[in-house]
């Protein structure tokens, strides 16, 4: 296994890179782009990712992670990102695989990275493979649970009460607005707040994983429905439970084994007709 | 399912509390108590329990109050389950 990162120059400024490679007389399995949450869910979890690529290129899997627009190293502040412009990081990130590999492609996304590879993956020509880890099904909830966080720091200080409204009367008169510490853009908010994990129609296969608490780990209400649905409609698509601990949000920084093992086994074994 | 043991659960998980949550009463102070617990670990707390539960918390619902001790977020919990 071998690791690199470089920056890819894009539209607008660079983007910063990992990419991690097998070695080369081993066949390549797949090649997977990772797409990250973001807010502290990044930095939270910027261990799990690691150590999922490695095992990943370890067994023959060629994965590059890209920091979003102002995000991480790459170019730009956090307010400076809008949805659109996420979207055309992961396509940057897919057609650089792509020109030097023709392996089976996988887009790979953690929370609020399922709605972007889902989408994106839905604008691209030829079959894509989803990986997602535990994803947002609906970007309007998850908007409203990040706006939360300053209902939370105020509440912290004083009562906390109509700080909602006054956030989302900002955003609609196109103000950006600041969320521990994150300069959240109107077009950002908005791009978030449209986006839904809808069936991609240009999917191969959907792996879907999620990350319980309990001992006997099952899949969500919310996972289990739309998984129903998209398989109802012909799409492969597996929903798989594993324990461990909510590693984008816990305070100290947490690992799951239990998840990488079974990432590895989602993109190996195909789903039993 | 014991309510109070989920939310023991998902405090400690969320706070990353290491089995210390298992020995707090209904009395024990939570929101200024618990430095784990700052704003971004109160909004992974909500939505844990909106997960683990299966409820939905409106904004105005929450303030303070809700966090003042374990007791106060028991029955806050058991107020939106109905029980």
């Amino acid at each position: 296994m071998r690791h690199e990162a470089f920056f890819l120059p894009s539209t607008v400024g660079q983007r910063l890179v990992l990419l991690y490679s097998p070695e080369p007389a081993e066949k390549l399995r797949g090649a997977v782009v990772y797409v990250h949450p973001f807010g502290e869910e990044l930095n939270k979890s910027r261990r799990m990712a690691a150590l999922q690529a490695r095992a990943m290129a370890s067994a023959g899997y060629m994965v590059l992670q890209i920091d979003l627009l102002g995000c991480g190293d790459s170019s730009g502040d956090f307010g400076d990102a809008t949805w659109e412009a996420w979207l055309a990081d992961v396509k940057l990130a897919s057609a650089w695989l792509q020109e030097r590999t023709t392996a089976a492609l996988w887009l790979w996304g953690l929370r609020s990275g399922c709605l972007l590879v889902n989408e994106a993956a839905h604008r691209m020509q030829g079959p894509v493979n989803l990986l997602f880890w535990q994803p947002v099904v609906s970007g309007k909830q998850f908007l409203q649970q990040f706006l939360r966080l300053k209902v939370a720091s105020e509440m912290l200080a004083s009562d906390g009460k109509g700080v909602m409204e006054r956030l989302r009367g900002q955003l609609r008169q196109g103000e950006a607005i600041e969320i521990a510490g994150y300069l959240l853009a109107p077009a950002l908010a908005q791009g978030l707040e449209q986006a839904d994990l809808l069936l991609p129609h240009r999917s191969g296969r959907v792996e879907w994983i999620e990350i319980s608490g309990r001992a006997d780990a099952s899949l969500s209400l919310a996972a289990t429905a739309r998984l129903t649905q998209w398989q109802a409609a012909g799409q492969e698509a597996r929903g798989t439970a594993v324990s461990g601990p909510a590693f984008w949000q816990t305070t100290e920084i947490s690992e799951c084994p239990a998840l990488l093992e079974a990432s590895l086994r989602a993109l190996s074994e195909e789903v039993p007709a | 399912m014991n309510i109070k043991d989920e939310v023991v659960a998902v405090l400690d998980e969320v706070l990353s509390l290491k089995g210390r949550a298992s020995t707090f009463s209904p009395e024990t102070p939570l929101l200024g108590a618990i430095p784990e617990l700052d704003s971004m670990a109160v909004v992974a707390l909500i939505t844990s329990l909106e997960e683990r539960f299966g409820f939905v918390v409106d904004d105005d619902e929450i303030d303070g109050t809700v966090f003042a001790s374990l007791g106060a977020l028991l029955d806050f919990v058991h107020g939106k389950l109905g029980v």
